[in-house]
């Protein structure tokens, strides 16, 4: 197995940082989504060897009580649903999970235990762990087995500068996640319109 | 006993921590060694000191001996509010250096002198969910619903760590306290409706193949997905065919 790139997407990058400033007091989580870029077929057949992860989007889930898997498993159902009808080849890629204090960099066990049950639904998945102290940096830890070794890179070099704008106009108020959507069914767990 | 020439150390530095003359650390310290009970001194300087920023952390890691020696006095004093009010700050300073475990002990200790305060086992529910530590995290949940039984939302965490946990029990337990919570709320509460068809889902997966009488209850489930997807059509219409179809393979309609 090489090495796995991981590309993400402006969209995503900034839709999830823009979810851990919302909450600053509180550790956040939510669900990457993507595709998986395939190589192709080599010659024994036997193995399909994955180039790299595309995040493409993300669907940002709760910001209290993290440890509780109903809020998880119907974001999941219904985030996977969702995409999938897009056509797209998009499925739940990886997990992200922020902290509570800022300068924790551990990743959790329980970050760990929602780790292993998403890759129950993509083996390859990934956990992006979120320091949040200087918004722009961004930990990448390998979620799956083994040690393979892991790239992050952005897909859009204005990822950053896009993600300041929004600070400054305060956009993070606007961010929407599943604990939200429980709370008022009104509310778009998708976030279509945050980037207006 | 305390004797002669100890007795005038402690007065002489008592009349230099009454007088403003400052000392107040060394002053607790031999009253505490002396075991000399003077409690409304004791807190009366103990809280100037604990409210000074500077000297508080000159401290350093014997602040927590002067937290534990003020609250004493201050239940010596029967001042309460202040015992509970330094039992708080010492849970929220170990909650912010990440000491999670700790913060549980402190709370824990806190919890059994004032049982009644439910923010605390709110509290400690929290932190026990953070530490996955579910079974402890569902008693204090018991304790807040003998205190509120009218509460919902009580209902709706215990149903939650009851999932969380898993097995056939209590995903039975955490349906019939979801049921709960949608009685109390009068049937508006999402995150109650989804949970039923969830344990609904969860149950009829594990008895899958097993007796029809086991399989009971699949009415609640469908009248739960049923009200869900009402107030969807009503609130979220565009999100209401998504939901209908994830109802579906959750099988909670009744065929």
């Amino acid at each position: 197995m090489g090495e796995s790139r991981y590309v993400i997407s402006q969209t995503a990058y900034v839709k999830l940082v823009l979810h851990a400033l919302k909450h600053k007091a509180s550790a956040v989580n939510g669900i990457l989504v993507g595709r998986l870029k395939q190589s192709p077929a080599s010659e024994d057949n036997n193995s399909i060897n994955t180039e790299g992860v595309e995040i493409i989007d993300v669907i940002p889930l709760s910001h209290a009580q993290l440890g509780l898997l109903p809020t998880l498993e119907i974001a999941i159902t219904q985030g996977e649903e969702y995409f999938a009808s897009k056509g797209d080849r998009l499925s739940v890629v990886g997990y992200y999970h922020a902290n509570e204090r800022y300068e924790d960099l551990e990743l959790s066990s329980l970050a760990k235990k929602i780790g292993d049950h998403i890759t129950r639904y993509c083996p390859q998945a990934a956990i992006l762990l979120l320091y949040t102290r200087d918004a722009s940096k961004v930990w990448r830890q390998a979620g799956s087995s083994g040690s393979l070794g892991v790239g992050l890179v952005f897909k859009e070099p204005t990822a950053n500068t896009v993600l300041w704008d929004y600070i400054t106009e305060g956009r993070e108020q606007d961010v929407v996640d599943f604990d939200d959507h429980l709370d008022d069914i009104s509310k778009d767990w998708l976030n279509s319109n945050l980037f207006n | 006993m305390v004797g002669a020439a100890e007795e005038a150390e402690l007065s002489r530095l008592e009349s230099q921590v009454e007088n403003g003359g400052g000392n107040i650390w060394e002053y607790l310290c031999l009253v505490k060694k002396l075991k000399v009970r003077c409690s409304e001194k004791v807190l009366r300087h103990g809280m100037a000191l604990l409210n000074d920023a500077k000297g508080r952390s000159k401290l350093g890691g014997e602040v927590w001996t002067l937290y534990e020696q003020v609250s004493v006095a201050a239940m010596d004093c029967g001042h309460l509010e202040i015992a509970k009010q330094i039992h708080k700050r010492k849970v929220a300073i170990a909650k912010a250096q990440g000491n999670l475990s700790g913060a549980v002990d402190l709370l824990n200790k806190y919890l059994e002198i004032f049982m009644a305060d439910y923010d605390a086992w709110r509290e400690l529910a929290d932190l026990y969910i953070s530490l996955q530590m579910y079974k402890q995290a569902a008693f204090c949940f018991e304790e807040l619903i003998l205190a509120q039984p009218s509460n919902p939302f009580f209902h709706l965490s215990y149903a939650e760590v009851l999932y969380t946990l898993g097995g056939l029990e209590n995903f039975k337990l955490a349906k019939k306290y979801y049921a709960v919570a949608i009685d109390l709320s009068s049937g508006r509460n999402t995150r109650a409706l989804y949970g039923v068809c969830l344990c609904g889902a969860a149950i009829n997966q594990i008895t899958k193949g097993r007796s029809k009488d086991e399989k009971e209850g699949s009415e609640l489930h469908s009248l739960a997905a049923a009200s869900l997807v009402k107030n969807y059509k009503q609130r979220s219409p565009d999100k209401a065919p998504l939901v209908i179809s994830v109802l579906e393979q959750m099988k909670a309609f009744s065929s």
